[in-house]
């Protein structure tokens, strides 16, 4: 298997083509997921954006249904992991075994080697195997026994899991929420998307029917058109101020990483791009805040107590945050200082 | 309620108290009982309005009515209705009774009698500090503003009092105002509920709280500057302070006048004298005439380039017999009276004081002489000190005619030679040449001179002036046009003596303001310096120029009338009557005007009723006024046009960008590509959007700082502007316009911005009601936000550089460095 370079994938890609390939892989989802264009194409951009996707919801709403359909919409390698409670970590990244012909340790890759892995209901699986993702998700490599592998592009986790408030659920770790670009809730559909669905699904089962209509190459390419997207100095300066935002509010106990930021402009990026946009809008940051935002900050036990979740937190931010005054830099102009609302430089606090 | 109730009555009460010091300026207590009948009337009107829920402007409205009735009931022109419905004829009384008022103010002195227009005047001001104080502290909740009209009354004693006012009224005013501020602050504080100590305890409402001690250090540093700054200050030594250090103010009872008759500085004791705020009284004089001249003690007629001086005396024994002046002539008319002096044990020297031209003498022994020349009683060895004595003494009046009648002295007159010495100050000469130009004889000369110093010339009578009749110093007198009897007196005499004519400076006192029967009991205020002049044939003959307000007792004769009095009124007779044909209209426009003015208020001027003065000027001001205002609040509007101008200018859209190039057939020509020059286009975009945001906040309409453009003009399209589709496309236009302009690489071009701003202006002018469109166009919100903005951040950023400053400064705490020593 070739292994490609992040500078390789894809070249820029004609406005109309981006469009075709995307629109064709979101049609092709909603074969099967009714009435929930907005998460779908949220997942897509998490897609183009190289991140990974992190679905919750309660049972039964579909969130495996995505994963896989989305998976299936690319015709690329896909493995599947389905998190139990005595998944161990070698099950995911794989392990060396002894050949007895060869009289010679052999690795046998585990599951993540793919393009696309479905992690379902990960929160079930103990946080030890759950620690096995870390390094894949974030480095796109795999080091067992000393030796480290790479992974393909693309490479995206999409893992599906229960609230944890639901029995026999682990808490994810801080640290793989942190890599999980979006959480996503997948919701309850409309009376009339049921009745679409119950129409559609009542007799037979459309997934497996479903046919790719794209390839990882298109998926390189359409991430390389992602890439180019514009993103003016107020859109980064409006990132900064939401994250900073997170950070110092008295409401929250863990604010938001710089990973964070990147991942967040990333998918601004994608979402502006699947928009049919070349320029990233604040307007994207807003509707990102919540998917990107929420699922990494933990609120402080006061906010626990008054029943705040973090998604109303965040909402109430954006709600609040003005948008930075555009000022065009000048070419020869120094970088504005790191907070550049005109506030005191931050000082982190210790969760 | 109750509390606003109680806190109006302390009002009331307060602006009663702080009148107090009104009572140093008048005779007997009639103006109290009608303040208090008008405050009373001005609170109870304020509780009724406050009864009905009224807003603030209403009880303004209602406490002046109440004031007004007061006003009637107390001073009827006959008309009333009901005897306290105002009509007509009444602001026509009110009117005659301003006038009157600015009359008696310049004619009186303090002690004021009971005249109606002052006891007017007096209401009126009491009522209306009683209505502002009452809206400053019950309307605006700011008692502490309300100091400012009870500072207004305390002030008209200070300025119609020559000397200080007696400090006990001062006191009880000051009282008053501490009661409003103690009353309203225990309503603030019952309103707060519990009183935080940061002691952990509760206190009492009267309990000082701990956390007062800053505003306690403030003013024990307050009232430190306060005593300290009149110190430091020159030129305001009249005062507490002056009275207290013993060595200034000695004056004639010490050292002044002790010494023997010749050497004493008599100007130098009457102005100690007339500026010691102690009142003592000095001479008791029962005299069988109505109303006699000044009595005199002293003449200074020896004029040096250091200023008059007094000459020694000489003369015979008051036991002998004395010159007499003389029967009545015609134009000149002397009678005989006798006159009693007492002198108290505090007026020590060795001068007597009797009135001009005494010519028999009883109880004084061999050890007193008589002057026939300066008329003065002197003694070489006794002094003055708790004698009594009776004399009789001729009363000389002249008639201008018969003065006009003298003729020059001849040149070589030793008289003539001796007084009319005057130092060469050639400005004064030719202010003397210029006054004198054209007037014939001695007589109009010295009047021209002695008119010269009239109010009309702009001379004021003031006490605290620079002391001395030196040439420079008389210059200076001419000059600053402000002074007290001994400028005026040596101003006059050197003047006349430029004219060639002789003339001397008279020590005395004024007839004063105590006057019981026959007896007038004289003070140090009453000591008083006036000129005399000598004509041929006629002798020295008295003339006053002082103003007569600065002056208790001040007389004035037919020779040498009032210069202030109005030229219809003779003098002596024109205390309240004034003339009728007052312009009714402009009485109830006076009462605002201040109480303290003197005499030439505009108004009174343009009610004269002579043709020959020219046009009054106030319309002319009020218009100028009226049109300023508009202008100054058209200053908004403009500069919203203005700057809707400046966005609207419809830019170059399109400029050549790049360098010629080869035309690809290879013709040779180049090419220009033209394109949009997107820095004018984003420009452009942008004060569009802005003045999109401009227009919103002038219309009203929710302007938020969070929204993205593209937000906003959904917002637009959907809330005000969904009827109007036409609108709502341009709405969108514009939000598209500016989110292009400032986040994508390339703005939009060649658009209509302007056009579809206007099309969403008027959109939403469609929609608002009328007071709105009409605030959009005179007073545009945007502007006057913008305004408010701008001084907000200043003053913050003064604020804030004001902070960084202490703490900087902070480091060189003495109370730090200590600690730091302490420490290490």
């Amino acid at each position: 298997m070739t292994q490609q370079t992040w500078d390789e994938v894809g070249g820029l890609l004609p406005h109309d083509e981006f469009r075709a390939a995307s629109d064709a892989i979101v049609a092709n989802i909603e074969q099967v997921i009714e009435g929930k264009t907005a998460t779908v194409r949220l997942a897509l951009a998490v897609l183009l954006a190289e991140g990974h996707l992190l679905i919750e919801d309660v049972p039964g709403v579909g969130k495996t249904k995505l994963a896989k359909a989305l998976a299936r919409s690319i015709d690329c390698s896909v493995r599947r992991i389905q998190f139990t409670p005595d998944l161990l970590p070698s099950d995911v990244t794989g392990v060396s075994v002894y050949n007895q012909e060869t009289h010679d340790f052999e690795f046998r890759p585990g599951a993540v080697f793919a393009n696309l892995v479905v992690g379902d209901e990960i929160n079930r699986a103990s946080p030890k195997t759950q620690s096995a993702l870390l390094e894949c998700m974030e480095e796109r490599q795999v080091t067992v026994d000393g030796v480290t592998y790479q992974l393909q592009t693309p490479f995206m986790v999409i893992a599906t899991q229960n609230p944890i408030e639901m029995e026999g659920t682990y808490p994810l770790p801080e640290a793989q929420r942190d890599r999980f670009t979006a959480r996503i809730a997948m919701g309850y559909p409309d009376p009339t998307a049921e009745l679409a669905m119950l129409d559609g699904h009542g007799a037979v089962d459309p997934l497996p029917a479903l046919r790719p209509v794209s390839d990882a190459e298109t998926v390189r390419r359409l991430i390389g058109h992602v890439r180019q997207v514009h993103v003016a100095d107020a859109v980064k300066q409006y990132a900064i101020d939401l994250v900073t935002a997170t950070r110092e509010s008295p409401d929250l106990r863990l604010g938001a990483s710089p990973r964070c930021t990147l991942q967040m402009l990333r998918t601004a990026r994608a979402v502006a791009a699947l928009d049919g946009r070349d320029y990233v809008l604040p307007d994207d940051l807003q509707v990102l805040a919540v998917p990107v935002l929420a699922h990494r900050l933990i609120p402080t036990a006061d906010a626990q107590l008054a029943r705040r979740t973090t998604d109303a937190i965040i909402a109430d931010l954006v709600h609040r945050l003005p948008l930075p005054h555009d000022r065009q830099r000048a070419p020869y102009d120094s970088r504005p200082p790191a907070t550049g609302n005109g506030r005191a430089p931050f000082e982190p606090r210790r969760p | 309620m109750i509390a606003h109730r109680n806190l109006g009555l302390v009002a009331a009460a307060a602006t009663l108290l702080a009148a107090a010091p009104l009572s140093a300026i008048f005779e007997r207590w009639t103006w109290l009982i009608q303040a208090v009948i008008a405050v009373a009337a001005v609170a109870a009107a304020a509780a009724l309005a406050r009864l009905g829920r009224t807003p603030v402007w209403a009880q303004v409205l209602a406490m002046l009515g109440g004031l007004t009735l007061a006003l009637t009931w107390l001073f009827p022109s006959g008309d009333e209705l009901l005897a306290v419905l105002p009509t007509p004829a009444t602001f026509g009384n009110f009117a005659d009774l301003l006038t009157g008022s600015a009359e008696d103010m310049r004619t009186l002195s303090v002690k004021v009698p009971d005249t109606d227009s002052l006891l007017f005047v007096t209401v009126l001001g009491v009522g209306g500090v009683a209505v502002l104080v009452d809206v400053l502290c019950v309307g605006l909740r700011r008692p502490a503003l309300a100091g400012l009209p009870m500072l207004a009354i305390y002030s008209v004693p200070v300025a119609v009092y020559v000397d200080s006012v007696p400090p006990l009224p001062f006191a009880i005013g000051a009282a008053g105002f501490l009661w409003l501020l103690v009353t309203d602050n225990v309503d603030r504080v019952r309103r707060f509920g519990r009183r935080f100590t940061g002691d952990g305890r509760d206190v009492d409402v009267w309990e000082a709280s701990p956390l007062a001690a800053a505003g306690r250090r403030l003013a024990v540093v307050g009232l430190a500057l306060a005593v300290l700054v009149p110190l430091a200050v020159p030129g305001m030594t009249a005062g507490l302070m002056t009275s207290l250090n013993p060595g200034v103010g000695a004056g004639l009872g010490g050292s002044g006048l002790g010494g023997a008759p010749g050497r004493v500085d008599l100007f130098a004791a009457l102005s100690g004298r007339l500026n010691q705020s102690q009142v003592t009284d000095l001479v008791k004089v029962t005299t069988t005439e109505e109303e006699p001249f000044y009595l005199r003690f002293g003449v200074a007629d020896d004029l040096r380039g250091d200023g008059f001086r007094v000459r020694g005396p000489n003369g015979q024994r008051v036991t002998g017999a004395l010159p007499d002046p003389g029967p009545s002539r015609p134009g000149i008319e002397r009678t005989r009276h006798q006159a009693t002096i007492e002198v108290s044990r505090d007026l020590d020297m060795r001068l007597l004081p009797v009135y001009a031209e005494p010519v028999d003498f009883a109880d004084l022994g061999n050890s007193w002489f008589y002057d026939p020349n300066l008329q003065v009683v002197f003694s070489n060895r006794e002094n003055s000190r708790g004698r009594t004595y009776s004399f009789d003494y001729v009363r000389s009046t002249y008639t201008p005619q018969a003065l006009r009648t003298a003729q020059p002295l001849p040149a070589d007159l030793p008289l003539r030679r001796q007084q009319t010495v005057t130092p060469d100050v050639p400005q004064v000469r030719e202010l003397v040449a210029e006054l004198t130009e054209g007037k014939r004889t001695e007589y109009d000369k010295v009047r021209a001179l002695y008119e010269y110093f009239s109010e009309d010339n702009g001379f004021t009578y003031q006490l605290n002036t620079e002391e001395g009749t030196s040439g420079e110093q008389i210059l200076d007198f001419l000059e600053n046009k402000a002074g007290f009897c001994q400028q005026y007196a040596a101003a006059l005499a050197w003047m006349v003596r430029d004219a060639g004519i002789p003339a001397r400076v008279a020590f005395g006192f004024t007839n004063g303001n105590r006057r019981t029967g026959d007896t007038f009991t004289l003070t140090n205020r009453n000591l008083h310096a006036w000129t005399e002049v000598y004509f041929d044939q006629m002798g020295w003959v008295p003339f006053d120029a002082t103003p007569s307000y600065g002056v208790p007792g001040s007389t004035r004769s037919a020779w040498a009338p009032d210069t202030d009095a109005p030229e219809e009124s003779t003098p002596q007779t024109d205390t309240a009557d004034t003339p009728d044909e007052t312009d009714t209209a402009n009485g109830p426009d006076d009462r605002g005007s201040n109480q303290v003015e003197e005499g030439n208020d505009p108004a009174a001027v343009a009610n004269d009723g002579t043709p020959t003065q020219s046009a009054p000027i106030w319309p002319w001001l009020t218009a100028a006024g009226v049109l300023a205002l508009l202008a100054l609040l058209a200053v908004p509007a403009l500069r919203r046009l203005a700057l809707r101008r400046r966005r609207g200018q419809p830019a170059p859209a399109v400029r050549t960008v790049g360098a010629p190039e080869a035309d690809a057939a290879g013709t040779g020509q180049p090419v220009v590509v033209v394109g949009a020059d997107p820095d004018r286009a984003r420009a452009d975009a942008h004060s569009a959007w802005d003045e999109l945001i401009d227009t919103l906040v002038d219309y009203r309409v929710r302007v938020d700082q969070t929204e993205t453009p593209r937000a906003t003009a959904d917002r637009l399209a959907t809330e005000p502007l969904h009827a109007d589709t036409d609108a709502a496309t341009a709405a969108r236009l514009l939000g598209r316009a500016e989110e292009r302009a400032r986040y994508a690489r390339d703005p939009l071009t060649g658009e209509p911005l302007p056009a579809a701003l206007s099309t969403v202006r008027a959109a939403l002018a469609g929609q608002a009601n009328r007071r709105t469109r009409l605030m959009a166009t005179v007073l545009p919100p945007s502007v006057l936000h913008r305004w408010r903005a701008t001084v907000a951040d200043t003053s913050a950023r003064l604020v804030a550089s004001g902070g960084r400053l202490r703490y900087r400064l902070l480091r060189f705490s003495p109370r730090r460095l200590i600690a730091h020593r302490a420490g290490r």
